[in-house]
């Protein structure tokens, strides 16, 4: 069973679950799509989200910058204005890339029960 | 569980000089050669060594061929991992690091590991001109086709996105056929779940707590087991973590003579790392071990010295990466007497670790201390583990990997 089916948003689930189905394609431009397209919908779903931080050296951090870039980057100012977004920088997208951004995408689910 | 050795070759300058001894290169060579000799002897089953290019006191490891090379006349039975190579091809062109780990392979009898991975910091980055944003990518292109060019006869040559070679018999081939067992650098998570997507071991870098790896081991087996798509010809299952080693007969002897080991190790990645402070390094000019002696109380406080596991946790970052220097730094590892290091060892073996690798080689310790620390943890730590390892964790292993309908190749 693919760990995204433990989501319990249908319409979240269901975002990742297209995405995972182009990554076992390879289809690595799609899933990333799809991935960014359930990340912002994530945010949405748990405004928390946009606010948590992590400790970082003697700082914090926004944890919502940890989301991977590796082209489909989160604009850091768009997280000022409270509605996040992503820029994709290209089109094709490594079967890796898509891996990373999906293992991100739902272990962050994951952990905020979305 | 296994064991290995991890080297990155560190070379602090003098605190009080701009530059080396003009002997100290030279030194930690033949040093690191008669280290690995010494763990072969006694029974070690790993040594991994790092790629990295112009990281000064922090990495003078750029040319870990040839030095494993020189191991692979030295040496019988330790595997010579690469820990690892960078594959994207501004780094190294995929037909010459095939050629070089098929001729490694036949030089040593077939002891090879090939590690892969990307390297992060800025000093590598720009003087390869890679850019960070692909280099996942091109790690990826470059290690499958790398695989083929071992696996097949001929390479029908390749027309990807980052690199293009006419068909060509790639040769030598190596002894393990198809390829040696395949490895990739993670230093976060993610990486390590891709690992277990793309049927590799992973060459962990987060300093996880035994409980921690627990979790990402059953992770790990499972998406092996249920989702492989593999990248090469053969799976090669496995994980392993980071610790650093020294033993002596007291734990406060052995503080003293870990010195600033994994202090130093940890500011020195992270100064390297760090946008902020790598992108500013001066070639030739900065002396990275000054800064860390001379850095405010508390910098030092976060970075070295040790403490307590619980308060360890109250302050620990959060941020993956920094939590990983953090612990590098302070967590006490595999630092103290041998019956310390035994206990503290079966925590990682009972959460079925495949292998642990020791940074011993760090900052400025000393040879002697070096040597010391391998040959007891050899005669009086290693046995038992290896005892256990061939009774209870194969078992375990084959017990996770029952159903894979993919090859392995796999030397754990």
């Amino acid at each position: 069973m693919p760990k995204h089916d433990k989501i319990q948003n249908e319409e979240l689930r269901g975002l990742i679950a297209g995405a995972y189905t182009s990554m076992r394609a390879g289809q690595g431009g799609d899933a990333v799509r799809a991935l960014s397209q359930a990340y912002l919908r994530l945010l949405e779903l748990k405004p928390e989200l946009l606010g948590k931080r992590v400790a970082m050296g003697r700082g914090s951090m926004l944890a919502a910058l940890r989301w991977p870039m590796l082209g489909a980057n989160l604009k850091w100012e768009s997280l000022r204005t409270g509605k996040p977004e992503i820029e994709l920088v290209r089109e094709h997208f490594a079967v890796s890339e898509a891996m990373t951004y999906y293992e991100y995408t739902v272990e962050t689910a994951l952990e905020v029960n979305a | 569980m296994k064991f290995g050795l991890f080297y990155e070759l560190q070379l602090p300058k003098p605190y009080d000089g701009e530059d080396w001894d003009p002997d100290a290169e030279r030194r930690i060579y033949h040093e690191m050669l008669e280290q690995v000799e010494l763990a072969d002897r006694v029974g070690f089953d790993y040594v991994f060594e790092v790629e990295h290019h112009f990281l000064e006191e922090y990495s003078h490891s750029s040319a870990p061929e040839l030095m494993l090379a020189a191991l692979s006349q030295r040496t019988k039975n330790i595997r010579l991992g690469h820990g690892i190579t960078l594959t994207p091809p501004a780094y190294n062109a995929p037909a010459r690091v095939a050629e070089r780990i098929s001729a490694l392979d036949l030089l040593s009898n077939g002891r090879v590991e090939f590690g892969t991975g990307e390297s992060a910091s800025h000093m590598e980055l720009a003087g390869f001109g890679v850019d960070r944003g692909r280099k996942k990518a091109m790690w990826e292109e470059a290690t499958r086709e790398i695989a083929n060019m071992m696996a097949k006869t001929p390479y029908p040559g390749y027309k990807g996105e980052f690199f293009s070679m006419p068909e060509r018999n790639v040769i030598p081939k190596p002894l393990q056929r198809p390829h040696p067992p395949i490895w990739v650098a993670a230093s976060r998570r993610e990486t390590s779940m891709v690992a277990a997507r793309l049927g590799i071991a992973s060459l962990g870098f987060g300093f996880e707590t035994a409980e921690e790896l627990g979790e990402r081991t059953r992770e790990y087996y499972q998406l092996l087991r249920e989702e492989c798509m593999p990248l090469g010809h053969t799976i090669n299952p496995g994980l392993a973590v980071l610790s650093s080693l020294m033993l002596a007969d007291t734990e406060e002897e052995a503080l003293r003579r870990s010195a600033n080991g994994p202090g130093f190790f940890s500011y020195s990645l992270g100064y390297y790392y760090n946008p902020m402070t790598g992108s500013r390094h001066a070639p030739g000019r900065s002396n990275v071990y000054r800064r860390y002696r001379d850095s405010a109380p508390e910098a030092r406080a976060m970075l070295g010295g040790f403490v307590e596991e619980a308060e360890l946790r109250r302050t620990e970052p959060g941020e993956e990466v920094q939590r990983a220097l953090y612990r590098a730094a302070r967590a006490q590892g595999s630092i103290g007497t041998v019956e310390r290091v035994r206990e503290h060892l079966k925590r990682y073996e009972e959460q079925h670790l495949d292998v642990l690798i020791f940074v011993a080689q760090s900052g400025d310790r000393k040879h002697e201390h070096i040597m010391e620390s391998i040959e007891r943890f050899g005669k009086e730590v290693l046995p038992e583990f290896k005892d256990r390892h061939e009774t209870v964790h194969r078992k375990w292993r084959s017990e996770q990997l029952a159903g894979v309908e993919f090859p392995i190749h796999s030397s754990i």
